[in-house]
């Protein structure tokens, strides 16, 4: 700019006065430049899945809808395919995008707020909310070295046995408290282990691979066990009871599950994977160690430094205790968000953590999306857009026989497994719950099983980095490869989807009769 | 006004800064903790040899997205990780960077060390700096950035000071130009979209030499001149190259190389080869490149869009040849 206003006054100096409209002409165009160099093109192109997305979004609301779908259940099936796109190519931050949705049903549904705003907080939501802040509360009480001093002390030092131990660890305490609390406990022991082995990375390669993946995996294969073992599975509960509980029809009072059966049907589920994950590992990956003798000695001795368990870790042990005990008993009274948010509140009244690592250690976003993600999912079913998706769904899957049975719980598994190595498979379930269970209705199968079929297949998604949280956390060590996890992932997603389809075909039906 | 002198003052220490930096030659080097990037490294230890190098070592780690890891946040990991003694991923990559450019004999009395912290993007672990200044003014600093992704994290970092060369390990993908527009990689995306010359290091065991290529042209000419006296910096033998797809252009092209030689030997460069021949130029170029230590390219100023419309053969080395690859510009 100050280039070319000296320029122009040089070249006024020895010109005749220009014509007014030559100013306001020269003025136009100065201040276009000014614009333009202000706007950011770079900034349209970053964006540009949100402008695709929000175009997409416009064209489906002022198209008509088609057959069987009202205009409401079309605006939701808009906002659903928008927030899809959003989720998977993330061109805002995430949490964002549930504020979109909140607006969205305010705006084009016609939904008064107060009731948007009602439809946010759920026993789901205060789960997720009530178990990120124990998550953070237990992996601050530091008893990951005891955790560590007691699987070697069971294992001994083979390299074999460790990692089952590891996995059986993991696998144990992810089934209860969650994959991220566990993942973020025993990576440290991983990584030890490891650095105690070699200090060049590249001589232990397959050892990290197979002693970082049997806590990632053993985690993930876990979190399907109990309700309190993932976000999913608290949201496909509360599913469950949004759409198909009727307090005046007593038959409808199988669709309340509680913690007892949900880890009837899913336990043994997680029990019968986890001596695979070890054996899949060990067969992708030969571990160049065999015995982790030295490490496993140093360990001890750190261990050793660290002296008795103080009377805060029995408190924190008992506490921990106390709420598990509470999950299983209570909970079908009170609901499991409760008993979580009440165990974070007694964790900070007995002192043994400080709100301020709570609030910088939780993600308040994701209990903002899954809120918003869960109201978009009832609007779904209750517009009828769910119905009509189901419907369609169907009939795409009658050709190829797959419109009922063991064909059905495939297909749907197939299609969460792959949502959900896109997207967190919180979201995931929240999108997909209300159509796999209105497909369930429609096609005359049980939507309990085919609930449980896509709870749990959103577990699977071994393949990517960004999948389950466990593998995000175990990623960050800097260890692992994003090929690793594809090298392994397809053998261990194989396994889990037949051990569930054998489950959904054996053993599911036995109990619901 | 208080807020008014110190504002000023500051853009003023800004401005001062990046004269001062415009003076020396300043190195980039993006270390990810693959070979090939220490690769890069290697090389550029040899131009730190001079006073009048900085050397800054980079690790752009992506921000912590706690949606991503079930709403526990990363740094809850992180600290976790700390208490046990054990170090971060970033770190250990830049101090083995560190080890590598100093050597054996760690960091002698006469380096000054600094350390300084930024918030970025609302993440509290930042950008982490540490600085190691000698006496005769040569820096090295090793740098911890929090970025989006690693491509905006490195060009955010040359935005931050005037850079010569930005240094990168081999890319693992490299896409055609219509692909790349949509989703390139970290390193086609910074080779894309830096101002720098910019380098990409392979891994290559018992070649030697820089390959220097030309077209001839004005822009091309006065690349080569920069080109050659690196080259001859690093004590490398030099071979000229010019290929045409035409072989009526053989005796133009034979003319300007032998042009190109001549003005080089004038400013007291020796050229040991030179060679024009006729051909596919990116073909031509990848095949006798694999021969040669570096290949260097000049990318002649192009925009994306023209690279994108006309094709560039820089461009194209820089993705397909088998050895370290420098595109100045």
């Amino acid at each position: 700019m100050t280039t070319l206003s000296l320029v122009n006054d040089s070249l006024r100096a020895h010109a005749p006065e220009p014509a007014w409209s030559m100013r306001v002409r020269r003025r136009g165009y100065q201040r276009m430049l000014v614009v333009s160099s202000q706007i950011n093109y770079y900034y349209f192109w970053e964006k540009r899945w949100f402008f695709i997305s929000m175009l997409i979004g416009y064209t489906l609301l002022n198209i008509p809808p088609p057959e069987g779908l009202s205009h409401e259940g079309m605006v939701v099936l808009a906002m659903s395919i928008v927030a899809t796109i959003l989720f998977i190519t993330e061109p805002v931050p995430l949490p964002t995008v549930a504020l979109l949705i909140i607006v969205g049903q305010i705006f084009l549904l016609g939904i008064s707020s107060t009731e948007v705003a009602r439809s946010l907080m759920t026993d789901s939501v205060l789960f997720i909310m009530g178990s990120l802040m124990l998550a953070v509360a237990v992996v601050k009480q530091k008893l990951d070295k005891r955790i560590a001093w007691l699987i070697i002390r069971f294992t001994g030092t083979k390299t074999v046995n460790i990692c089952f131990g590891i996995s059986v660890v993991s696998g144990l305490l992810a089934s209860f408290i969650g994959e991220h609390t566990v993942a973020a406990m025993m990576l440290p022991v991983g990584v030890t282990l490891i650095t105690l082995t070699s200090d060049d990375p590249k001589q232990v390669r397959n050892l990290a691979a197979v002693l970082l993946f049997s806590i990632c995996y053993g985690a993930s294969v876990a979190g399907i066990g109990t309700p309190s073992g993932g976000a999913r599975n608290a949201i496909m509960i509360g599913y469950w009871k949004e759409f198909f509980y009727d307090p005046t029809n007593p038959e409808t009072n199988k669709f309340l599950i509680d913690y007892v059966t949900w880890m009837i049907y899913a336990y043994p589920m997680f029990l019968i994977q986890l001596p695979l994950v070890t054996v899949i590992l060990l067969w992708t990956f030969k571990p160049e160690v065999t015995v982790l003798g030295r490490a496993a000695a140093k360990l001890r001795q750190e261990i050793l430094l660290q002296g008795p368990m103080r009377p805060s870790d029995w408190v924190s042990i008992i506490l921990f205790a106390g709420i598990l005990y509470s999950w299983v008993f209570i909970s079908s009274d009170v609901g499991m968000g409760t008993i979580a948010i009440l165990g974070a509140a007694v964790f900070l009244i007995a002192g043994l953590v400080r709100w301020e690592d709570l609030n910088s250690g939780v993600n308040w976003g994701v209990v903002l999306l899954y809120a918003a993600a869960i109201s978009l999912g009832v609007q779904m079913q209750q517009t009828g857009a769910a119905e009509w998706i189901a419907e369609n769904f169907l009939s795409i899957l009658e050709p190829i026989g797959a419109d009922s049975g063991v064909g059905l719980w495939a297909a749907v598994s197939v299609l969460t497994t792959a949502v959900t190595n896109t997207m967190s498979n919180g979201a995931a379930v929240a999108v997909l719950g209300p159509i796999v269970l209105k497909l369930a209705t429609v096609a005359g199968e049980s939507p309990i099983i085919l609930g449980f079929v896509t709870s749990i297949s959103s577990a699977f998604a071994y393949l990517t980095v960004v999948g389950t949280p466990a593998c995000t956390i175990v990623y960050a060590s800097g260890y692992l490869k994003t090929t690793d996890f594809l090298k392994v992932g397809w053998r261990m997603m194989i396994m889990s989807i037949c051990i569930m389809l054998a489950s959904a075909s054996v053993y599911w039906p036995l109990i619901e009769s | 006004m208080p807020f008014k002198s110190n504002t000023k003052s500051t853009l003023e220490l800004d401005k001062e800064l990046r004269a001062f930096r415009k003076t020396r030659f300043r190195l980039l080097i993006c270390i990810d903790g693959s070979d090939e990037s220490y690769e890069g490294l290697k090389l550029a230890s040899k131009l730190g040899r001079n006073h009048d190098v900085d050397i800054v070592l980079l690790y752009v780690r992506p921000i912590d997205q706690g949606l991503r890891s079930g709403g526990l946040q990363l740094r809850v990991v992180r600290e976790n990780m700390l208490e046990w003694g054990l170090e971060l991923p970033g770190i250990k990559y830049l101090k083995k960077g560190l080890d590598i450019l100093i050597g054996e004999k760690g960091m002698a009395a006469d380096w000054t060390e600094k350390s300084t912290h930024t918030d970025v993007w609302g993440d509290p672990m930042g950008d982490n700096k540490i600085e190691y200044r000698h006496d005769t003014g040569r820096s090295i600093v090793m740098k911890l950035k929090t970025a989006p992704d690693p491509a905006s994290g490195i060009l955010d970092q040359y935005e931050l000071g005037p850079y010569n060369l930005i240094v990168m390990g081999e890319p693992s993908r490299w896409r055609g130009e219509l692909m790349s527009f949509w989703n390139a990689g970290v390193v086609q995306k910074v080779a894309m979209l830096s101002l720098c010359s910019v380098m990409v290091a392979r891994k290559r065991e018992n070649v030697e030499g820089h390959l220097i290529c030309t077209d001839g042209s004005e822009n091309s000419l006065d690349s080569v001149r920069r080109q050659a006296v690196l080259a001859q910096y690093l004590e490398s033998p030099i071979t000229l190259l010019c290929v045409t797809p035409l072989k009526e252009d053989l005796d133009k092209i034979k003319y300007t190389v032998e042009k190109t030689r001549l003005s080089l030997e004038k400013s007291g460069i020796s050229i040991k080869e030179t060679r024009a021949i006729v051909g596919d130029p990116v073909e031509k170029i990848t095949e006798i490149g694999a021969d040669f230590a570096v290949i260097a390219v000049s990318d002649s100023g192009k925009s994306s869009m023209k690279r994108f419309i006309l094709g560039s053969v820089a461009f194209n080395v820089m993705g397909k040849a088998k050895t370290s690859v420098l595109n100045a510009r």
